[in-house]
C-alpha cells in the first residue's frame, strides 16, 4: 500500500508525540519533587495547581514541572457547522478522558488549550469579532479598537529570519512524569483522529537542581554535547544560570486573566477566565554567555546594572518594592549605557499602583502581571516539524528556550518585550545597537518563531465560539 | 539519530565526565612530561627572556597547526613588550569559515594581582571606558604537573573568548590562554592548555 504524504506525516507525528528522544534522560537525572495537594479543576485552564513553593538562596521560588510539551496544529477537516460541533464534542471528550486519568497538578498533568488568530479568522470570524476582548489601553493609544489578540510581530532585537507562525491550535502539557505527557498527547490526538494536522511538536524540561547536584540544564546540555555546557553552574534552573520562577516574578492568582485588572473590555464575557499566551522559541548561545560575560556582567544584564548579588548566587530577589521604575531605567542608561533584562521590563510588567482585581483580590503595587511557563529545550528548533524546511529543522541538539508567557493581552506582552529592547510605552527609547554585546542578554538570544494565542476558560476550551454558530 | 545521541549522552554521564571538585576536569596528558622547548623556537624565547629580564616559559608542544616560534609564521603580530616589561606572545591560525587556533603567553614581572583591562563600550552615542579585570570568573585551581594554576573562563583584550590558566611565581603573574572557537571546544581547550602548561620549559635571562 502506498502512503500519501499526509499519511506519512501523520504517522511520523504520531510517533513523535510519545517519543522521548534525549528527554528520556530527564527522568534519569532528576527526581520528581514532592508536590502540594492538587486542587480542583479551575476555570482558568492556564493556571497550574499544586506547584511546590520552596525557598532557594533565601528567595521563594515556584518549582515548575519537569516535563513540558507543546503541540501545534491546524484543522484537518472542512469546518462546516455540523463538523465543528462534532469536533468540539470529540475534543472535549478526549480532554475530559485525560483529566479523569490524571489529577490537575505537576504530579499528574496540566492541560492547556490555546487558539491562534488563524482559527478565529477561518472558523468563527464574525463571532470572534464580537467576543474576543478588546484591549482598552491599546485602543486608547491607537485611537481605535484593538483586539486583545493580535498577530505576533518581530521585535527590534529579533533577527529578520524570525518566523511569525500561523497555527490554529496550541496544546500545552506539563507534568513531572514524561509518561503522563506522552500518554495525553498520544491519546488526545488518537481520540480526535482526523480533526487536526499537527504542525510541530516541542519538548523540554525545567529545573531539577534546587535539591543539589548539577541540575537538569547542565546535565542535559552536557549529555547533548552543547558548546559551553561545562560552564553552566551546578544547580542552575536554566541554561543561562539564573532562576526565573521567583514567586515575585510570577503573576499571582488570576492577575493574568483577561478580566482581572480591567485592562480589557470583556464584551459579552464569553472569554472571562481566559488569557493571552505568547509562544516563541529562541536559541541561547551558552558558550558566548559564559565566555564573554563574567558573573558581574551576567547579573548586570539579566537584572539591573549594579544589582546586588553574592558571587555565584543563582536565585536573586525580585521583590515588588524593589521593582525598577522608568526613572530607574533612565538613570541606569545615563550612568552605564545599558539596562538590565528584568529591570527593563518591570516598569511595564509590574503594577504601578495597588489594584483590587475583578476576582476580589488586592494586587499590590510592584506585583508581576505576566505568568511565565517557559522551559529549556534541546530541540532545534522543534522536536518534530511538519515543515522541516521552513522551520529549519535539525536533528543536532541546540540549547534553547520554548518561551511561554500568559498576559492579559497581546499588547501587554508587546509592551514588555519592546521594553526589553529599550523601547518604553511612552516613546522613550534607549538607543542600543540590537543584539550587540552592549545589549547583554539579548546578544546571546536568537528568536526563531513567534505566535500569539488566546487561552479560553475551561468551559470554552474546545473549539471556542463554535456552539454559537447560527 | 536521537537513539545514537542518547547512547553517547548516557555514556558521557555514566563516565563521570564532569569538572570535578577543583572545577576543572583532570587530563591525563598533563602528567606526561613532553620534550623540552624545540631548538628552532628556543632563540626567540631566549631573546624574550633577555629583553624582559625574568624567567619566561617556552612550550614544548602547541596545538596543530600552530607552533610557538617567535617571529615564525604563526606569530600573531610579533611579541609585544610593555614599558613595565610585561609581554604578550601570541600564536594564531585563522581560516575564514573554519575557525581559528589561538594561544597567548603573558607575564607581568613584579606583579601578582590580576591586571586591569580597559573596555570600551559605546551606547546611545556615548563611549565609556570601563576598567575591568583582564581575567575573571575563576573556576577553581588545578594541578598541572608541579604547577598549581587557576582557571579563568572570562578573558579580555587579546585573550577575549579564551580560557586562561594563571599562576604566580617569584613575584610574577604568568598566563597561558587559548581561544574557545571552532574547531575547538571548551573541553579540547582545557586539554590543550593542560598539555601546553604541563610541558613548559623555563628559559632564564642571560646577561
Amino acid at each position: 500500500m502506498k502512503l500519501t504524504r499526509k499519511q506519512l506525516l501523520g504517522g511520523a507525528a504520531a510517533g513523535a508525540l510519545g517519543a522521548a528522544g534525549i528527554y528520556e534522560l530527564v527522568d534519569q537525572l532528576a527526581e520528581s519533587p514532592p508536590r502540594a495537594e492538587a486542587g480542583e479543576l479551575r476555570e482558568e485552564q492556564y493556571l497550574l495547581s499544586g506547584a511546590k513553593v520552596l525557598t532557594h538562596e533565601d528567595v521563594e521560588v515556584i518549582e515548575p514541572p519537569l516535563h513540558h510539551q507543546v503541540v501545534t496544529a491546524r484543522l484537518g477537516f472542512e469546518p462546516t457547522r455540523r463538523a465543528l460541533l462534532d469536533a468540539q464534542r470529540a475534543l472535549e471528550d478526549a480532554i475530559v478522558s485525560i483529566e479523569r486519568r490524571y489529577e490537575p497538578s505537576p504530579a499528574g498533568l496540566a492541560v492547556t488549550l490555546a487558539w491562534g488568530l488563524p482559527y478565529f479568522r477561518r472558523v468563527v470570524p464574525d463571532l470572534a469579532a464580537r467576543h474576543i476582548p478588546v484591549d482598552r489601553r491599546a485602543s486608547t493609544s491607537a485611537d481605535r479598537p484593538v483586539s486583545a489578540l493580535l498577530d505576533a510581530i518581530r521585535f527590534p532585537s529579533d533577527p529578520e529570519t524570525t518566523l511569525l507562525e500561523e497555527n490554529q491550535l496550541a496544546l500545552l502539557l506539563r507534568s513531572d512524569h514524561r509518561e503522563h505527557v506522552a500518554d495525553a498527547a498520544q491519546s488526545l490526538f488518537a481520540d480526535t483522529d482526523g480533526l487536526f494536522e499537527l504542525t510541530s511538536i516541542r519538548k523540554g524540561f525545567q529545573g531539577g537542581g534546587f535539591s543539589g547536584g548539577p541540575g537538569l540544564p547542565k546535565a542535559m546540555a552536557t549529555a547533548a554535547g552543547i558548546q559551553g555546557a561545562d560552564l553552566i553552574p551546578d544547580g542552575a534552573q536554566l541554561f543561562l544560570g539564573f532562576t526565573s520562577t521567583q514567586r515575585d516574578t510570577q503573576g499571582q492568582s488570576r492577575i493574568a486573566s483577561f478580566e482581572t485588572l480591567g485592562l480589557v473590555d470583556m464584551r459579552e464575557g464569553y472569554f472571562r477566565g481566559g488569557t493571552h499566551m505568547h509562544l516563541s522559541h529562541l536559541f541561547e548561545n551558552v558558550e558566548a554567555w559564559y565566555l564573554d560575560f563574567d558573573y558581574r556582567e551576567r547579573v548586570d544584564t539579566t537584572f539591573r546594572p549594579g544589582f546586588q548579588a553574592r558571587e555565584g548566587a543563582q536565585t536573586l530577589p525580585q521583590a515588588p518594592e524593589d521593582a525598577a521604575s522608568q526613572a530607574d531605567l533612565e538613570a541606569d542608561f545615563a550612568q552605564h549605557g545599558s539596562i538590565g533584562h528584568s529591570g527593563s521590563i518591570q516598569p511595564t510588567s509590574r503594577l504601578q499602583l495597588d489594584i483590587r482585581g475583578a476576582d476580589g483580590e488586592l494586587y499590590t503595587k510592584g506585583s508581576a502581571i505576566p505568568l511565565r511557563a517557559d522551559f529549556n529545550t534541546l530541540d532545534n528548533p522543534f522536536f518534530w516539524s511538519a515543515d522541516p524546511e521552513r522551520d529549519r529543522q535539525s536533528e543536532q541538539p541546540e540549547a534553547g528556550l520554548h518561551f511561554i508567557t500568559f498576559n492579559p493581552s497581546s499588547d501587554d506582552f508587546r509592551r514588555n518585550r519592546l521594553a526589553m529592547d529599550g523601547r518604553l510605552p511612552d516613546g522613550t527609547t534607549f538607543p542600543m545597537q540590537q543584539r550587540s554585546r552592549a545589549q547583554g542578554l539579548n546578544s546571546v538570544l536568537r528568536t526563531t518563531h513567534r505566535q500569539n494565542f488566546l487561552v479560553p476558560p475551561r468551559a470554552h476550551r474546545s473549539f471556542p465560539l463554535v456552539e454559537l454558530l447560527g | 539519530m536521537r537513539t545514537a545521541l542518547l547512547i553517547v549522552a548516557l555514556a558521557l554521564v555514566a563516565g563521570g565526565c564532569s569538572l570535578g571538585d577543583d572545577g576543572v576536569e583532570e587530563a591525563a596528558s598533563a602528567r606526561e612530561r613532553p620534550a623540552a622547548c624545540p631548538a628552532a623556537w628556543k632563540p626567540g624565547w631566549q631573546g624574550l627572556a633577555n629583553d624582559v629580564g625574568i624567567r619566561v616559559y617556552c612550550p614544548s608542544w602547541m596545538p596543530s597547526p600552530i607552533d610557538a616560534e617567535i617571529d615564525g609564521q604563526w606569530n600573531s603580530g610579533g611579541v609585544v613588550v610593555g614599558k613595565d616589561k610585561s609581554y604578550l606572545a601570541g600564536f594564531l591560525w585563522h581560516e575564514a569559515g573554519s575557525g581559528d587556533v589561538h594561544v597567548n603567553f603573558r607575564a607581568y614581572p613584579g606583579k601578582t594581582a590580576i591586571p586591569r583591562c580597559i573596555e570600551t563600550r559605546t551606547s546611545g552615542g556615548t563611549t565609556r571606558r570601563i576598567e575591568v579585570p583582564c581575567f575573571s570568573d575563576p573556576q577553581g585551581t588545578r594541578q598541572v604537573g608541579d604547577r598549581t594554576v587557576t582557571v579563568y573562563t572570562v578573558s579580555r583584550d587579546a585573550d577575549q573568548w579564551h580560557v586562561t590558566y594563571v599562576w604566580r611565581e617569584n613575584g610574577t603573574l604568568y598566563t597561558v590562554s587559548e581561544h574557545v572557537a571552532p574547531p575547538l571546544t571548551f573541553r579540547t581547550v582545557l586539554k590543550n592548555l593542560d598539555r601546553i602548561v604541563g610541558g613548559l620549559e623555563a628559559i632564564e635571562p642571560q646577561a
